[in-house]
Parts: structure tokens; C-alpha cells; sequence
């Protein structure tokens, strides 16, 4: 564990999903929030209240299906998904997942395709279709943002209501440490895109509660089809999360080896350790 | 383990655990390890992290005469070099991407890994042969109070104590997470037959549990 | 057709899954929003099975709780090689592995859904039951192994077998290693070699099994 305050200070003011809104209930849910033991609960007016410790209440926010809140004072609002406004898409909140493994490797696999024959097969990947193409990938100065665009992958079944294997294009964002948005072909509505997060609750450096959401244009599919496709596929992902080592995500770039691949994880490191965000990285091989 | 200036070797698994065309993790005095059979048989060694993003690679599988990581399926050959990065079908991977190895050995029905460059082969097990690997949560020291033995210099230990007539090979304990942890062989007269080989697991089982007990015991205040 | 009321992360629906696909018995599924919903103690879901448990198998008027029933009712119907029934000790060893299996549910599974799923529970008893069952698991394969049997009704899978596989494979989900383990290891890959078998969320595909594609850049 770092016990670094400057790199605990830049994390501690972001905001972070601590639960669903559909489950807030009087009880509380006793979670954690970077190591400090948390209640989110609704008071007796139905308003949601996260009280940290010895009762000190934290900051709350609602949106994206989720509660938000925060160790510290942050400096800006929740990052905007525009697309959550959009009349006609299906927001589907996937509920709670944990895994032992630092917040920040549960991003980065996030952000990985390569992975999809080995880990998602037959799904969001299959052999021969290995080979990784080049795409885009940049920390965009205007809005301090990492973006990966023109992302192309050959996919035997892309979502739920897909039949039959596409070629699908993906553009990733992350706008804020432990989140990843998703932006993703959507095959019945050409012109728009599905929007798949990645919020992560950070519990402590090497445990996380993963809560995934989408904004879908999909009215065919049931919901729980839906919340199922998205279970499945990170549950795939889960095991191999498990079992990286180290858990913390190394920030020295001798530690690991990246390829042309791996432009978008190479960004997103970057980007961590430009803003000293490292609640959950390691910075020196040990 | 016996232990010359220059190295030892330590029994990791039997050979009848290891198919062709699977990994498994083995443990030494360095950690976990990867073992692994190729289709025709050899046996390899390697740390059990891809360089890559640090999977482990006794997750990973096995095709012809290379292990492949199951997160990106980066290969790896018997020497520990990268042979293939399926994200780029035609770049040959850079020399420098590779996995430490281990020297590995396999003689009666063992298979055995060198910790350092040992001066001397692995230990003979002539009139022996081996039935099954046993995890005890307990020290060597523990074995050898429940077994009424001494373990040999090589980690050999010759016991009746619980009725069947047992070879126990012990690998050097280790710290894990839950306590002390020692990987263990068991071995029985060559030649024996069905019946008295599951007696023998069924003893091996019962001084396991004396083992487990004497050290359980032993924690207390 | 047969409707299986499906859970897609549970391991008791995947046996049925699994018995099914290995049988060549085509199930229709209505999956149940189990996480975060809990609608398997929703009204309709309690009007089928009281218990409040998944799976549940409804085939005309019939209707099945408790996977070791829907797996001996599968086999019965459409692959009853799959049945230990050739002699009264096989028949007893089944019966014994399907009560152990339940066993495997309450130690593995609970220690399972508390890991990742946040149910409660004291993680410390359950794994500790958890391995204490592993290593019985172990003990059984071993013996069977020197008769030369390499399930653990016989030398071919039964449903007993079907049982006892997917809380073992997942015993890692809720944090216990089955690194101590050859002969279990040995049983799942022989298990995982089936033609036939499929997966689900937290067991890989046995990628040896198919060989090495030739990669040329552009295939994509």
C-alpha cells in the first residue's frame, strides 16, 4: 500500500459510484470508500445520505442510475454523458460486482480489446480474429480526458441482440480515474452509438465494487437479457483481474510491456500519473 | 531439501499430474511457478507471470511446444522466449520479451526444479513409486512428530505409523498467507497393488490430519 | 420444449445448462433477474418454487426444484449412459456424490456470493468448509483413479459428476485456491474435454483443444 498523501489527496477529491439508487433503502448499504467505512442510506425524506466516519456526512450526487459521492471537497461536478439524456435509449443498471484487484487495473482491462478471443471467445472475440488494428489514442488537453477513437474489432455475438459477427467500432473515454465510458456500434441505429460505463467504487487499493450501466437504443431486448449479456461478460473478466500481479497497477514503465495494442493503456497511465492519481497504482517496481 | 553451495532440487509435482498439453502452478521457495508439458511431452518451467500485464500464466493453456498467457494469449517456448503476439500476427516478437525458466528434471515419476544450479542430480527413489501430492498446513517438523520419522537431507521419510508402510517426500515448507505450508509426496512400495495403494492414500490422509493438529496445537498461546 | 428458469452466474442453473448440452436436449431459457433484482423471491417466481431457489425446470405440467432432480430427469429422458445404474454401487456412489454436491453449494457457493456478490456470511467458515469438502472431493477422485476411474461414479461422467464440477471450478471466485489439488484438476480438465461441453462466466475455454490458427495480418 502507498501510504503517499499528495497521491491520496488527488483521489480523495473525485467523485465515486457508492450504490444503486434503485437500492437505497432506510437500512443503509455499509460499504467502504478508499479505505473508509461508509453507509449509504436514504434519511427519512427518501433523500440519499452517505455518512462516513464517526457521522460525517459526504457529499452526494444522483445520476447514472447510481449514487455518487466523495472522501473530499470536489473541485467539479460528475463528468457528463450526454447521451444519458437522450429520449428513447434504455438505461440498465447492472448491479454490483467485486473483485480483489485495484480500481485502476479493473479500468484498464476495461479499455483492452486484445484480450476478447482469449478471455470473451466466441462473444466479443474469436480466433484467427486476433490481430489489433491501429487506432487512435490521446489525453485530450481541452477537456483532460483519455479518449481512444477508430477502435475496430471482429465480433461473433457484440451485444445481446446482435446475430451473427460484425465488425464493430468502439471509442473510449475516461473522464475520471476509476470510470470508463464506452462508446460502441449500434447495430439498430447506425447513426448513434451504445453507451457502455465502467464506474468503480474504490473499497481500498487492491479491492474494488465494479457497478457497470448502459445507455442502449434496444427495444426488443428484456431487460434482464441485458443485464445478463453485460454480467456475463464481466465475470469473464473477473478471474483473470484476480490473479495479476502485482494487484496495484504499475505505474514504472519497466514493469510491464506494452504493445502498439496497448496505446489506450499506455494513455491512461500516463494520464494517472501526470495527476498524481495513484490510490491503487504502484510507482516504483518493488 | 539437500541444500550444496550451489543449489537444490525441489520435487514440485508427480509426473502423472502433468498431461501433455497442460500448465499447472507448482510451488517453490520463490513463489508459485508455472509448469508446464508440451504436446510431446517435455516438461518446462517458468515464473508464472506474462510480462505483458502480469498474468499468471499457469491460467494460461498449452498448444504444441509453446504455453500461451489466456489473457492475450502472448506464447512463450521451453526457453522462455515470446514466440507470438496474437494482437500482431506478423511482428516476431523482440528478443527481449521473455520469462525467467527453470531447469527441470523428471525421474521416478517426479518431476523436479532446480532452485539455483544444483552440483548433483535429484535424489534416487529406487523400490518407490508415487501415489499422490498431499498440501499439508503444517510445517516439516509437524510431519515428522506425526510420522514418529526424521526426514533424510533429501526430504525423505519413511514411516508406519499409520498402519501402511509410506515414503513421504517432503518439499521445504513455506509461509503462506494462512500459516506454513508443506507440499507434499507420497510414495509406496513399488509393486503394491490397488487395494493397499488406497490404504496408503487413506493413511497419508490420517497423518495429514496429525500433522494439522500437532501444528494447530502448536499456534496456540 | 423444456423452459429452464435460468440464472446466467448461477452455478446450480449452469449444471442444468451444462447436462443439457452434453445430453443434446435443447432447453428454451427465461432468464430471472437474480442480481440486482431478486426476482427469484418475487411472486411468480415463489407461486413455481417456494424455496425461493433457481434453477427450476418446467416441462408440461412438471415442474422441478433442486438441480440434482432436473439433472437425473435430463439424463432419464435423453442420456441415460449418464445415469450410475450399473450396479447397486455405482447406484449408491451416485446418490452419494449428488448429497455431496449440496454440500459443495453451501461452503464454495456461499463463500462464492459473498466474495463477489456481497452476500452476507461468516467467509471464514465457509471457506474453511469449503476446503474441507475440496479435499474430500480429492480423496474420492484419488481412490477412483487407482481403479482405474477417472470420474466419480465410473470411468464415464455420470450426473453425479455434473453435479459436483461448477462449485469446484468456481471455488477461486470466492477466494479458495485449488492449486492443492491434482486429482480435481485432473477430473475438471477431463470434464472440460467433453465433446459438448460449454462454459460459463469464470471457466475459460480450454483454447488447447483447438489448434494453433495461422495468423496472417489482415484476417481481421
Amino acid at each position: 500500500m502507498t501510504d503517499d498523501t499528495a497521491s491520496a489527496q488527488a483521489m480523495t477529491d473525485e467523485w465515486y459510484p457508492v450504490g444503486l439508487i434503485s437500492q437505497l433503502d432506510k437500512t443503509g448499504r455499509q460499504t467502504a470508500l478508499m479505505g473508509e467505512p461508509i453507509v449509504v442510506a436514504h434519511d427519512a425524506d427518501g433523500q440519499a445520505l452517505v455518512t462516513g466516519h464517526n457521522g460525517r456526512r459526504l457529499p452526494v450526487k444522483l445520476r447514472y442510475g447510481h449514487v455518487w459521492s466523495s472522501l473530499g471537497t470536489p473541485k467539479k461536478d460528475i463528468f457528463a454523458i450526454p447521451e444519458a439524456d437522450q429520449p428513447g435509449r434504455r438505461f440498465v443498471d447492472v448491479g454490483v460486482v467485486r473483485v480483489r484487484c485495484s480500481p485502476l487495473r479493473a479500468v484498464e482491462n476495461f479499455l483492452d480489446i486484445a484480450h476478447f478471443p482469449f478471455v470473451h471467445t466466441d462473444v466479443l472475440g474469436a480466433e484467427p480474429h486476433t490481430e489489433v488494428l491501429n487506432y487512435t489514442a490521446e489525453i485530450r488537453p481541452d477537456v483532460d480526458e483519455v479518449w481512444a477513437t477508430e477502435v475496430k474489432f471482429y465480433q461473433p455475438q457484440a451485444s445481446k441482440s446482435a446475430s451473427g459477427g460484425i465488425t464493430t467500432e468502439y471509442m473510449y473515454r475516461v473522464p475520471a480515474p476509476t470510470c470508463s465510458v464506452l462508446y460502441k456500434t449500434c447495430p439498430p441505429r447506425p447513426t448513434e452509438w451504445d453507451v457502455i460505463t465502467l464506474f468503480v467504487q474504490p473499497l481500498a487499493e487492491d479491492l474494488c465494487d465494479v457497478w457497470p450501466w448502459m445507455a442502449l437504443f434496444d427495444d426488443e431486448t428484456a431487460m434482464t437479457d441485458l443485464i445478463h449479456f453485460q454480467q456475463m461478460i464481466f465475470l469473464q473478466d473477473r478471474s483473470i483481474l484476480e490473479n495479476q500481479v502485482p494487484r496495484l497497477l504499475p505505474l514504472d514503465p519497466g514493469m510491464e510491456i506494452p504493445t502498439r495494442a496497448d496505446l489506450t493503456s499506455i494513455a491512461y497511465r500516463r494520464w494517472l500519473k501526470r495527476h498524481n492519481y495513484t490510490y491503487g497504482a504502484q510507482l516504483v517496481a518493488r | 531439501m539437500r541444500s550444496d553451495t550451489t543449489g537444490f532440487w525441489t520435487p514440485v509435482a508427480l509426473s502423472a499430474d502433468v498431461l501433455a498439453g497442460t500448465v499447472i502452478p507448482a510451488r517453490v521457495s520463490a513463489g508459485i511457478i508455472a509448469l508446464w508439458r508440451s504436446q510431446s511431452g517435455h516438461v518446462a518451467a517458468s515464473a508464472d507471470r506474462c510480462p505483458h500485464r502480469g498474468m499468471s500464466l499457469s491460467h494460461g493453456f498449452v498448444r504444441g511446444e509453446a504455453l500461451s498467457c489466456i489473457y492475450h494469449g502472448w506464447s512463450y517456448g521451453q526457453d522462455g522466449r515470446c514466440v507470438r503476439i496474437p494482437a500482431h500476427p506478423g511482428l516476431t516478437p523482440p528478443e527481449t520479451i521473455r520469462v525467467t525458466t527453470y531447469a527441470v528434471r523428471e525421474s521416478d515419476g517426479i518431476v523436479w526444479v532446480a532452485e539455483g544450479t544444483p552440483a548433483s542430480d535429484p535424489p534416487s527413489l529406487a523400490g518407490w513409486i508415487p501415489l499422490r501430492t498431499l498440501t499439508v498446513e503444517a510445517d516439516r517438523e509437524a510431519i515428522e512428530t506425526a510420522a514418529g520419522a526424521s526426514a533424510s537431507a533429501d526430504g525423505l521419510l519413511e514411516t508406519t505409523r499409520a498402519d501402511e508402510r509410506l515414503c513421504l517426500l517432503l518439499s521445504p515448507s513455506q509461509q503462506v498467507r494462512t500459516g506454513m505450508q508443506t507440499v507434499t509426496h507420497v510414495l509406496v512400495a513399488d509393486g503394491c497393488l490397488p487395494p493397499v495403494r488406497i490404504a496408503a492414500s487413506r493413511s497419508a490422509e490420517r497423518l495429514r490430519r496429525m500433522a494439522e493438529t500437532a501444528a494447530e496445537k502448536g499456534r496456540l498461546p | 420444449m423444456m423452459r429452464l428458469y435460468d440464472y446466467v452466474l448461477s452455478p446450480s442453473c449452469y449444471k442444468v445448462r451444462l447436462m443439457a448440452a452434453l445430453a443434446g436436449v435443447s432447453l428454451e431459457l427465461r432468464p430471472v433477474d437474480f442480481h440486482p433484482g431478486a426476482e427469484h423471491r418475487g411472486p411468480e417466481l415463489l407461486s413455481l418454487n417456494p424455496a425461493g431457489s433457481l434453477p427450476i425446470l418446467v416441462d408440461g405440467d412438471l415442474v422441478l426444484t433442486e438441480s440434482s432432480a432436473i439433472l437425473v430427469y435430463l439424463a432419464g429422458k435423453a442420456a441415460s449412459q449418464w445415469l450410475g445404474r450399473a450396479s447397486p454401487v455405482d447406484a449408491a456412489r451416485e446418490q452419494q456424490w449428488l448429497s455431496f454436491s449440496s454440500r459443495l453449494t453451501t461452503s464454495l457457493g456461499s463463500a462464492r456470493l459473498h466474495e463477489m456478490l456481497l452476500r452476507p456470511g461468516d467467509i471464514g467458515a465457509l471457506q474453511a468448509a469449503g476446503i474441507a469438502a475440496l479435499r474430500e472431493l480429492e480423496a474420492g477422485l484419488v481412490e477412483q483413479r487407482l481403479q482405474g476411474r477417472a470420474f466419480l461414479v465410473a470411468n464415464a461422467p455420470t450426473v453425479a459428476d455434473i453435479a459436483c464440477f461448477p462449485y469446484v471450478a468456481l471455488a477461486p471466485d470466492g477466494g479458495i485456491s485449488l492449486d492443492p489439488y491434482p486429482a480435481i484438476r485432473l477430473w475438471s480438465r477431463a470434464l472440460r474435454a467433453l465433446p459438448g461441453f460449454i462454459e460459463m462466466p469464470g471457466i475459460h475455454r480450454l483454447h488447447e483443444l483447438k489448434p494453433e490458427p495461422l495468423l496472417e495480418p489482415g484476417v481481421v
